[in-house]
């Protein structure tokens, strides 16, 4: 792994791509109407369920900008990623510009702000996992989609197929579950390296993935029996 | 304001007085000691302690602190050089040049770069860094004027912060996150907004750089030269950098009293045109290259004939001695009475709502709990003004109340806000005059609008701020009276709240001050009444006048029935057009004065809140353009009546020999950022003149013709729709394409949607259009732009209503 | 010594999740006689007197920090932090998923104290699925009008959202989180002002972390005298302690606060595999400077591990034993930390992304002892500097580590710039998962 940024390919390109020409061209084709301000809701055509998804979101708060990241998750749900689209419909029901939506998605790692493939596989590669196999899963899940495993440790990779995102996460707080994977917002742990195809093949055919590693199904890791402590006596609160 | 008391602190050793709650890198000046600063910029708002180049040393407190976001307290003690404090500095510019390329050699900034002194000054002198540092594409356009290299962007946030809570177009933004973070837009689209050249001035490295001046100059072969600019009636104090007699950028040259430091577009790039090749730079007779004896002398010679049928219009682009002498000209050695101007209001109102004991301040609206706003747009008329109100309403927690026929730029941050159809804004003005008066308000279709806004007002804490149109046309009169009334009833007073008033021409108010109305003379002075604007069309296509002088007045574009103005001065025997550019006014004209560029005048102008401000030569004048109060004085002189002025300030004393409250002003007491007439002793000199009291204020409009499915016709100024955009090169993109906006019901209701190529008519003549819909307009209306290049909407006068069909 | 159950009592109890389960527990008793009987200015002076120290990292008194806000009419709010995303922590997602109402009725007793009407609940994106049960269970409370307009008719108010992010670590930090919460980018504020004056729509703010507020109930039934007799003076109460890396038994394990930090990594959670042993430890997730082996039997207190240089922070042990390669581990724990910066002060954002590149240098077999130097250095011109301590989180733990294994460190360089070294190898041996116990 290394660190590159992340940027997008257009703005990483030489410094010397742009002739003279070419920078006079694509000035001139600039337009007034190209700047993007706060849209007015006739100018996009939202889908009614989004449009009041988003509205309720708003009605929750005491200032309706606490809505976006709610909005951004709407959006997400409804278009698989926060598409320009989807975050100029936000935009124009909450009265807000398009570029501060964006600038908040682009903030955030769960938001994709490019198309992704439809079910999301998260794989901690932080300290702990790690330590016991993060790495070797995460390729594991790259072998069993055809994600490509070098972008899938950086910014996350969709499968050929678009069936799979995959992505090497941070740790996700479930370190206990160590090696795990977050598939489609759910935890599973902890895994081996076989456990990634067997996932996939289940979410291929609609099935649960791994349902007995499912996290729900873990009890609290529990030590020795405690010992009666007098202290909890008659203290019978959850 | 409240008085904060001044405190003693102790920075390096040296005792300094500062005001209690100023922050530390501010008073530590005092004591003459720098601390390095890079996202500190009090204009954007607080502090956001960001850039960590500011720690100090605070005694009593373990860790190192950021100076920019520590409030002073007496008996302070702070360390700005110690071990501790230097490596932090070392280390916040090693971080810094991490990431920042080393291209001094070919940056724009070097020479006048922040980072480039403090990382001299402040910096550790050696690099430890041997990694690449990141890339993208430079110097990738963020706009048509403006180019954003991010390998060089040190991640301040000023740029983005002036987007989001100085403009609020919150258009650029940061996106990603940490060290990958950058600044762009939505999509990458361009950033398009109407103060987005202030981010190149912010910007404290050369990551945002002007299209326009990039490697045009070195900051050691520049001069910096101090004016005003003159474009519009904000009239922002400016520095034009000057490279070989040309005015290659203009700069900010803050006045908090006028306008806080920032500059619009218009502003920022319009000064292409004074070097633009398409200037009138010698005199014309005929049409023909003529020189000055012989055009002055001819002049006179046309014009003396004319006697009492000759009249005057006088532009917003005028110096008050340009102004002055032309009236001068007219009613003094011509002995005619037709002197006004293109910002004609009707002399009585405007000279009582000119009263010292009214005029506000600019400033004050930061002081004041609410301001009314009314029948203006500011951000196309007066943009900084825009700001400033943005400005009080988020720092400030101004109450801003705004009642127009279109929505403003404004009704996001107002309280409240009222729709009336174009045409009523007399109407409406009486109602709310009523609402507040003591005596119960008539019946009135504006009347629960009235109430809501009233309820927004309190007497003595209010500002009214008063678009100039409402005096306009048939009914100004009555408006303005109404306007009067609702002042009364509010007590505004420069005590307590305030008026002042939102013209379209820049210098409208030094004009009428000078003596450009009909009636009304220099100081308000009441005179033979003359024609108005209207009249002066008719007389001069009836042959009742023989002729016009337009000084900086275009009237077949700027004015309404431009068509009718066409006719008119052609029909005139004789049209003196003094006029820095070729325009629909000076073909008609047989006597042509070349202009001065606002850049190489000399003189004064009055700002809408009375600052007397000096326009000081910057450049020189091109070819054979002269000084033109000079070109009047020998003009006058010519019709035998001598002047005895010779140079700019002898016109002033002259102008405060007749304007009582002007009395005595020297260059030199205006000096660099002005005075406000009202502030000065011979302010109490004022009289508030007897032009006959306005006629009583009716509820009655005139009714006009309006056919069943027609639209009200309203048409307002864009603040592209000009001259300033047609004759500078970078600007042009922006002049509109002329549009009909209309609300959503009445587009359905006519079955037109966003974009449809309309025509726009009503009896017999029309405009081809673009609609656009916009959800926050009233009903019932088509508003249509004025002074575009082309399908000018002035081409309807009186028209109250128009029929629109699809092309 | 065995976990003592507090927060986690009947935690096995698989009904213990749903209003009616908590209830036969007793639940909500606390919040019923707060909200009739209790006064909120003693409910805040028992917090107080009960020692309870914050349990999301910085570890300052519950009650003084709600004591900061000013009394009297107002909008004021209650933030509960359960963003939890430093690594190695997983406490707060498994008190949330399976005790949800312990959290809600302690959220609802802090609004009490300190009179706030508003409280919202900002849980991570990554907890989905714990976010879903927090909802149900936040609905069951509505209903139960446990939360509502008129608490327990008490005539009090206490409406709460769930709010959940999306991703982005630095989010745990209070000012950032009021940011995110206000819809914003999470970057931290200035402080001062601080959240308790002005906070969350400029309102006094008090922002607790899960666990601190699930504490609370407790505190109201047995009283601050009760919470006191455990754990140490400095450091009453029980953790919930994360223990996670190689030990044979990851897990979340409540202990009283002192114990030997050797007994729940050995004894609760299992040690490392056979014939392993501990190099190195983090005490407190993975921004608390790592420790020895020989700092094994440091009592699990705040003040202990603060005397040891290092911290008890969010309370999560992360163990490496001697098969991990310290350098990998640095790296691993600065790319973090730049991956998570907000970018928003210089030294952070340049820092950690430096320190990274440095460190991947090592690796390439590209650097030389000169660079540790420089690592060295560049971490501790972090230290101290930025807006918030997220920068102080990776120079913290890395500059221990090179001090610490210095040797090393110049080992790794040395090996990885050998001539036909390759890309050197620092991937962990195979080891066998875990045997985490199933629920039937
Ligand atoms: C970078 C950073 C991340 C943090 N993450 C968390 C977190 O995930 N959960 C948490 O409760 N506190 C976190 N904190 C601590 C919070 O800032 C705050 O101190 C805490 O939530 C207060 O609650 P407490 O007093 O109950 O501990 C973090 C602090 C920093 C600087
Ligand atoms: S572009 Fe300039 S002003 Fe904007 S953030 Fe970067 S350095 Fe600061
Ligand atoms: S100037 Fe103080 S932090 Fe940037």
């Amino acid at each position: 792994m290394s660190s590159e940024f992340r940027q997008p390919a257009h703005l990483i390109a030489p410094t010397d791509d742009l002739t003279a020409g070419e920078r006079r061209r694509l000035i001139e084709s600039m337009r007034p109407s190209d700047a993007e301000g706060v849209p007015e809701l006739h100018e996009v055509d939202i889908p009614d369920e989004l449009r009041e998804q988003i509205e309720e979101m708003m009605s929750r708060y005491p200032q309706l900008r606490s809505a976006s990241i709610p909005a951004l998750w709407a959006v997400q749900r409804h278009y698989g990623w926060c598409s320009p689209e989807g975050i100029r419909q936000a935009a124009a029901v909450m009265g807000v510009t398009p570029a501060y939506l964006q600038s908040v998605a682009s903030f955030y790692d769960l938001f994709a702000t490019e198309p992704v493939g439809r079910h999301r596989v998260l794989v901690c590669t932080n300290i702990s996992c790690w330590m016991r196999g993060g790495d070797g899963l995460l390729e594991a899940f790259c072998e069993a989609s055809g994600a490509d495993a070098h972008e899938a440790s950086h910014h996350g990779a969709s499968s050929p197929d678009g069936e799979f995102f995959v992505k090497g996460f941070e740790c996700l707080g479930a370190c206990d579950l160590a090696p795990m994977a977050s598939i489609d917002a759910r935890y599973y742990g902890p895994l081996d390296d076989d456990d990634a195809a067997a996932a996939l093949d289940a979410l291929r055919s609609g099935a649960e993935p791994l349902p007995d590693k499912a996290l729900p199904k873990r009890a609290a890791a529990g030590g020795p029996e405690p010992t009666p402590d007098p202290r909890l006596e008659g203290t019978d609160v959850a | 304001m409240n008085e904060r008391p001044q405190v003693t602190l102790v920075v390096d050793g040296l005792e300094v007085q500062a005001t209690e709650g100023e922050m530390l890198v501010d008073a530590a000046k005092g004591g003459d000691v720098e601390i390095p600063v890079f996202c500190y910029e009090p204009k954007l708002g607080g502090p956001v302690g960001a850039c960590r180049m500011c720690l100090v040393e605070i005694e009593g407190i373990p860790k190192l602190q950021t100076a920019c976001s520590t409030p002073i307290r007496d008996g302070m003690v702070v360390y700005t050089g110690t071990d501790r404090v230097v490596e932090a500095q070392n280390a916040v510019v090693e971080f810094l040049l991490v990431n920042h390329p080393l291209d001094c050699p070919v940056c724009d900034k070097g020479g006048e770069c922040p980072l480039q002194d403090i990382a001299l000054g402040w910096g550790p002198g050696r690099s430890r860094v041997t990694d690449p540092k990141r890339h993208f594409r430079k110097p990738a356009p963020l706009s048509p004027l403006v180019r954003i290299d991010r390998e060089r962007c040190i991640l301040c946030y000023r740029c983005v912060r002036f987007s989001q809570e100085v403009a609020e177009d919150e258009q650029l933004q940061l996106l990603e996150r940490g060290a990958s973070s950058y600044v762009g837009t939505f999509d990458e689209r361009p950033y398009i907004a109407p103060f987005h050249g202030n981010i190149i001035e912010l910007c404290p490295v050369g990551a945002l750089t002007a299209e326009a001046y990039r490697f045009r100059a070195r900051p050691w072969d520049i001069e910096d030269a101090g004016s005003i600019c003159t474009l519009c009636p904000s009239q922002c104090n400016v520095k034009f950098t000057v490279r070989d007699e040309r005015v290659q950028r203009v700069l900010a040259r803050d006045n908090h009293e006028v306008d806080n430091g920032w500059l619009c577009d218009k502003g920022r790039f319009g000064f292409q045109m004074i070097s633009s090749e398409e200037r009138i730079t010698t005199p014309r007779l005929n049409g023909n290259r003529a020189d000055w004896p012989t055009t002055v002398a001819t002049a006179a010679q046309r014009l003396g004939s004319g006697e009492r049928r000759i009249a005057a219009i006088v532009g917003g682009q005028v110096s008050n001695e340009e102004a002055y002498l032309v009236q001068r000209i007219v009613r003094g050695a011509l002995g005619s009475p037709h002197v006004t101007s293109a910002d004609e209001l009707p002399a009585g109102p405007v000279a009582r709502l000119s009263a010292p004991e009214l005029g506000a301040a600019i400033s004050e609206i930061e002081s004041v709990e609410s301001v009314l706003l009314i029948g203006a747009d500011p951000l196309n008329s007066m943009p900084i003004l825009d700001l400033r109100l943005r400005k009080a309403v988020r720092h400030s927690g101004l109450r801003l109340v705004v009642a127009s026929e279109r929505p403003t730029a404004l009704d996001g941050g107002a309280e409240e806000t009222a729709r009336y159809a174009p045409g009523d804004s007399a109407d409406f003005l009486t109602a709310l005059a009523a609402e507040l008066g003591p005596d119960p308000a008539p019946e009135s279709p504006h009347a629960a609008d009235a109430e809501r806004l009233a309820g927004e007002l309190r007497p003595g804490k209010t500002l009214v701020i008063w678009g100039e149109r409402l005096g306009r046309g048939p009914r100004g009169e009555t408006a303005l009276g109404s306007l009067l009334e609702i002042v009364g009833a509010l007590d505004c007073s420069a005590a307590g709240g305030g008026v002042f008033s939102v013209p379209d021409g820049s210098n409208a108010r030094g004009a009428r001050e000078v003596g450009c109305l009909p009636g009304s003379g220099p100081g308000f002075a009441s005179v033979e009444d003359g024609r108005n604007l209207e009249a002066i069309k008719q007389g001069l296509t009836d042959g009742e006048l023989d002729g016009v002088i337009l000084l900086h007045a275009d009237p077949v574009r700027d004015l309404p029935d431009g068509p009718g103005w066409a006719r008119a001065l052609n029909r005139a025997r004789t049209v003196l057009s003094i006029s820095c550019f070729e325009d629909a006014s000076t073909k008609a004209a047989d006597v042509v004065f070349p202009a001065e560029a606002y850049a190489e005048k000399e003189g004064t102008v009055t700002h809408p809140d009375g600052r007397l401000q000096r326009l000081r030569p910057s450049v020189p004048h091109p070819d054979d353009v002269r000084p033109i109060w000079q070109a009047l004085a020998e003009l006058a002189a010519a019709l035998g009546h001598e002047t005895e002025i010779d140079s700019a300030p002898e016109a002033l004393d002259a102008i405060g020999a007749e304007v009582p409250f002007y009395a005595g002003l020297t260059p030199e007491e205006i000096g660099g950022t002005g005075v406000r007439w009202q502030d000065r002793p011979e302010a109490s000199a004022w009289a508030t003149p007897d032009h006959g009291s306005p006629e009583a204020a009716t509820a009655a409009s005139d009714p006009g013709t309006e056919p069943a499915e027609g639209l009200r016709l309203g048409t307002y100024r864009d603040l592209w729709a000009g001259e300033v955009t047609d004759r500078n090169v970078a600007l042009r993109f922006l002049a509109p394409e002329q549009r009909v906006e209309l609300a959503p019901a009445d587009a359905e209701r006519l079955g037109l949607g966003d974009g449809d190529e309309v025509e726009v008519r009503s009896n017999g003549t029309g405009v081809r259009a673009r609609v656009q819909l916009r959800e926050r307009l009233r009903p019932g209306a088509a508003y249509l732009i004025e002074g575009t290049a082309t399908d000018n909407a002035n081409v309807f006068s009186r028209v109250r209503s128009v029929e629109i069909e699809k092309r | 010594m065995p976990e003592t159950r507090v927060l986690f009592r009947h935690i096995d109890d698989p009904q213990l999740a749903t209003i009616e389960g908590y209830r036969r527990h007793d639940g909500y008793k606390a919040l019923e006689r707060a909200f009739r009987e209790l006064d909120p200015s003693d409910l805040l002076a028992a917090f107080e007197d009960s020692g309870l120290r914050g349990r999301g990292g910085a570890g300052f008194s519950m009650g003084k920090k709600g004591s900061f806000l000013p009394r009297g009419e107002m909008r004021k709010y209650v933030c509960c932090n359960a963003d939890e995303s430093e690594p190695g922590a997983f406490k707060d997602r498994e008190l949330m998923m399976k005790n949800p109402h312990q959290l809600i009725e302690g959220v609802a007793i802090a609004s009490l104290a300190v009179g706030a009407s508003h409280a919202f609940i900002f849980i991570r994106g990554e907890y989905w699925e714990v976010a879903d049960i927090l909802d149900r269970a936040v609905a069951e409370a509505y209903e139960a009008n446990y939360l509502g307009p008129n608490v327990v008719n008490s005539g009090a108010k206490v409406e709460l959202v769930v709010h959940r992010g999306a991703g982005a670590y630095i989010c745990g930090e209070e000012t950032a989180l009021l940011d995110a919460l206000e819809g914003k980018r999470g970057n931290p504020r200035l402080k001062p002002p601080f959240p308790a004056i002005e906070g969350l729509y400029g309102g006094p703010t008090l922002i607790n972390n899960v666990e601190t507020l699930s504490n609370l109930p407790h505190i109201v039934n047995n009283g601050a005298n009760w919470f006191k007799s455990f754990g140490t003076e400095q450091s009453p109460g029980t953790k919930v302690v994360s223990v996670s890396g190689c030990v044979e038994r990851p897990g979340n394990y409540e202990v009283e606060l002192g114990i030997p930090s050797r007994e729940l990594i050995f004894d609760l959670a299992g040690g490392p595999a056979e014939d392993r042993r501990v190099k190195a430890w983090f005490p407190g997730g993975s921004s608390s400077p790592v420790l020895t082996e020989a700092e094994l039997d440091l009592p699990y207190t705040f003040e202990d591990l603060a005397e040891a240089g290092s911290m008890l922070g969010s309370g999560s042990i992360i163990v490496a034993d001697d098969t991990v390669s310290v350098p990998e581990l640095a790296l691993r724990t600065a790319r973090f930390y730049h991956h998570e910066s907000c970018g928003k002060c210089t030294p952070c954002r340049e820092g950690t992304n430096w320190t990274v590149k440095m460190l991947e240098r090592i690796t390439r077999g590209e650097a030389t002892p000169m660079d540790l130097e420089i690592i060295a250095s560049v971490q501790e011109n972090i230290i101290g500097h930025c807006l918030c301590v997220l920068g102080d989180s990776m120079a913290m733990p890395v500059g221990a580590m090179v001090a610490k294994f210095r040797d090393e460190f110049e080992a790794a360089i040395e090996a990885a710039r050998r001539p036909g070294a390759g890309d050197f190898d620092l991937s962990p041996i195979d080891r066998p998962l875990t045997t985490g116990v199933s629920a039937p």
